[in-house]
């Protein structure tokens, strides 16, 4: 019998890496947005207009992660069209979609969108709580459907559990809570007492849980001293702040997010929340990083939703990067979050995988060709490899987070370039053939094979 | 103990502005017989209007100038309200409730997208306002001064208003033309006035609320509905038409809610809507209200 695990250990082979470090070479993999010679394409293409129906928020407090998400998609559409389009004839259009319409009209609209405006694929959509809607109806529409977010690890495990025409571009939502809870567990292992403030609804309670089940494998000590649950999208915390320094907890996790968590950090910092505890958050500097002022805190975890932050991978060490934030700060002035990052890549997933089924088939792929070469893609994106699962169609990059710092370069804070924690993202989600589990595949998966650390 | 009294003044700030939204929404119904659903997002216009004004002044501006330019966003509400009554309220005042609701609920909806086409999509912070002010030493505790203004001014308000309603002549008007329009108007009464002074009264107490809110939270999309929901349920505890009941209705408000915060932070949203439910069930027409 092997002794007993470690958290180093453990941390060691959960692969989580707290270094700016990034290796591997992109030979043989397909790259985003980067001008490149055209090859001819086989066969003769139509130069019918090639429409993508994009649904995000446009209105209401969502638009804070919508608008991002639809510029990331017009920049992509823009590249390719500014080579003359698909394959150099089918031109991209964009058509936009309100999100905030509620469920049930969002799938009358996913439906009108296929039927009347004849859209050939669908993209888009932020919350968890429409992607286990308009999955089910875009299957049945045989609709071609990247989601950029809804993020719900209930889509793939539940709602389309054998997905032929649904993707899905970001990572996953447990991705989020666990990637937090092991970088507390690396960065702050001696804490002891936990304070929790999320807001009510899916989201929140996902992060809850998978930082719970993890920090109950690498730091077991650690007690659970003080909940509160905010309404989303409301803004003020005053009485959550009281709870939560009542509790007297050495460390606070919050996937509070948008301009909640700008309401959130601001009164926390004239209740002096900050200096009593540490702090770990899971989307701080992730809804809109130049909305976060320098008067918030260096060296709060600040998680940008496990997905990518823009001066991540810094300077030309990810050319990939470099343009694509040169770009879209030139077009849009401002910065790109994780949901532009997702929309871009995933315009340009579809723009690799028609490029290589007209060189299998010729002439205009049909969408089971098209399907077939997104199935299992691996692409270099912006924010590092992305890598489509075949079996489930989820895609997967390696969660990335890291600690707010004031930098002279930028008038808001950035994740320190000498502290980013990167985590493979195969090490933190249920592999393929895990049985599906309640709450989620990935919990049940954490919760039957870590083992719990036995000490430092 | 210091973290008793900050739960109390929680729960004072919380229904201070509860009061200013819900006695501007309880004003305009007693007085017109109207449920305003616009209200919400009159609150969210002065939030926005007064982020905007400090945010533009902000270059340089004298910190007192700054705290000077705060009502801005409740005199833009008023202006707004003075435009709205006689242009898009007055033509349905004769025709059923359901076009009343019909109409401001189209207004509410329709003052969001303007606030967005203006504003944009994120978030618009006064926050310069709030952290000037610093914060109190309360025994171990610190609590942002910010708070207090905010609590002073509600209390300011709820005691103006009362004695504009209670000991002025316009008062009297005022009260006489909500008990009964015909009889104030055959007495000479001009009703237009009053309706007009009433919706801008109930606009203005609406838009100091969002004023005074912005630079402690920020002015978000969206924020106008949940204020008119929660406005919603303090009128329905404290009776729909009544000062008196919007303010004790937003101090149960603001203190079971923070109590519930603390403790069954499960059920936090739940909480407002089964006092809600309770004072349904045992006064159907909340603790203030007339019964019809």
């Amino acid at each position: 019998m092997p002794g007993p695990v470690t958290r180093r250990d453990l941390l060691a082979q959960l692969g989580v890496t707290a270094a700016a470090t990034f290796g591997a070479s992109a030979a043989g993999i397909g790259f985003a947005g980067v001008a490149r010679a055209q090859e001819k394409p086989k066969g003769t293409i139509p130069d019918k207009p090639f429409r993508i129906g994009h649904m995000t928020f446009f209105t209401g407090p969502g638009a804070v992660l919508g608008e991002p998400m639809h510029k990331g998609n017009l920049l992509a559409a823009d590249e390719i069209n500014a080579q003359g389009g698909l394959l150099g004839k089918r031109k991209i259009e964009v058509l936009k979609a309100d999100e905030a319409a509620g469920t049930d009209a969002n799938v009358k609209e996913m439906r009108r969108l296929k039927l009347s405006e004849k859209i050939d694929m669908f993209m888009g959509i932020t919350s968890s709580g429409n992607t286990p809607a308009l999955g089910p109806a875009a299957e049945e529409l045989k609709l071609l459907t990247i989601f950029i977010d809804g993020c719900t690890d209930f889509l793939f495990d539940k709602a389309v559990p054998n997905p032929r025409y649904v993707f899905r571009v970001t990572n996953i939502q447990s991705a989020d809570g666990s990637t937090c809870a092991l970088a507390v567990a690396q960065t702050w292992p001696d804490v002891k007492k936990v304070a929790h403030i999320h807001p009510d609804y899916a989201y929140g309670r996902n992060c809850y849980d998978h930082f719970s089940i993890v920090s109950k494998k690498l730091i077991p000590r650690a007690q659970n001293v003080s909940e509160a649950w905010p309404k989303l999208f409301s803004t003020d915390f005053t009485s959550h702040i009281t709870k939560t320094l009542a509790a007297k907890p050495d460390l606070l996790v919050t996937s509070v997010w948008g301009g909640d968590y700008i309401s959130f950090y601001k009164q926390a910092l004239q209740h002096g929340l900050f200096d009593k505890m540490k702090v770990a958050t899971t989307l701080a500097l992730g809804t809109a990083p130049h909305a976060i002022g320098k008067d918030h805190p260096e060296g709060v975890l600040a998680g940008v939703h496990a997905n990518y932050h823009f001066s991540y991978p810094p300077g030309n060490r990810w050319p990939l990067n470099k343009t694509f934030v040169e770009k879209y700060k030139a077009k849009f002035n401002e910065y790109p979050n994780f949901q532009a990052e997702g929309a871009y890549t995933a315009t340009h997933i579809l723009r690799t995988a028609v490029e290589k089924a007209n060189k299998l088939t010729g002439g205009w792929p049909d969408d089971d060709a098209i399907i077939s070469q997104i199935e299992g893609m691996m692409i270099a994106g912006p924010g590092g490899y992305v890598y489509i699962r075949p079996d489930n169609h989820q895609g997967y990059k390696d969660a990335i987070t890291g600690f707010s710092k004031n930098v002279p370069e930028y008038p808001f804070p950035i994740l320190d370039p000498a502290r980013i924690i990167t985590i493979p993202i195969r090490n933190i989600t249920a592999p393929p053939g895990w049985p599906k589990g309640e709450p989620t595949s990935t919990y049940t998966w954490i919760d039957q094979t870590w083992p719990t650390v036995k000490q430092a | 103990m210091d973290i008793l009294v900050i739960h109390l003044f929680n729960a004072l700030l919380y229904a201070s502005v509860l009061f200013l939204i819900a006695g501007g929404l309880s004003l305009i119904y007693g007085v017109m017989r109207i449920v305003n659903l616009a209200h919400g997002n009159l609150y969210a216009f002065g939030a926005y209007v007064t982020a905007w004004v400090v945010g533009q002044a902000l270059a340089g501006a004298h910190p007192v100038i700054l705290y000077l330019l705060l009502p801005a966003g409740a005199f833009a509400a008023a202006l707004l309200g003075a435009i709205l009554e006689p242009t898009l309220l007055r033509p349905f005042y004769r025709r059923a409730e359901e076009y009343q609701l019909l109409v401001t609920f189209g207004l509410l909806m329709i003052l969001e997208d303007l606030m967005r086409f203006f504003w944009g999509p994120y978030p618009l912070t006064a926050t310069s306002l709030f952290e000037k002010m610093g914060s109190l030493k309360i025994g171990e505790s610190v609590y942002p001064r910010y708070n207090l203004l905010v609590i002073s001014i509600g209390v300011l308000a709820a005691g103006f208003l009362w004695a504009f309603v209670y000991k002025t002549r316009f008062g009297v008007v005022l009260r006489a033309t909500s008990q009964d329009m015909r009889r104030a108007s055959a007495m000479g009464v001009n009703v237009n006035r009053v309706y007009i002074q009433a919706f801008t009264i109930g606009c203005f107490m609406a838009g100091l609320g969002g004023a005074i809110v912005v630079p402690g939270q920020s002015a978000v999309l969206g924020m106008g509905v949940d204020a008119l929901v929660l406005a919603f349920v303090v009128v329905v505890v404290g009776g729909l038409g009544s000062l008196e009941g919007a303010l004790v209705g937003a101090l149960i408000v603001g203190i079971v809610r923070e109590f519930g915060v603390s403790v069954f932070p499960e059920v936090e949203l739940a909480v407002l809507y089964l006092i809600a439910v309770v004072v349904l069930l045992v006064r159907p027409a909340g603790l203030f209200g007339r019964t019809a």
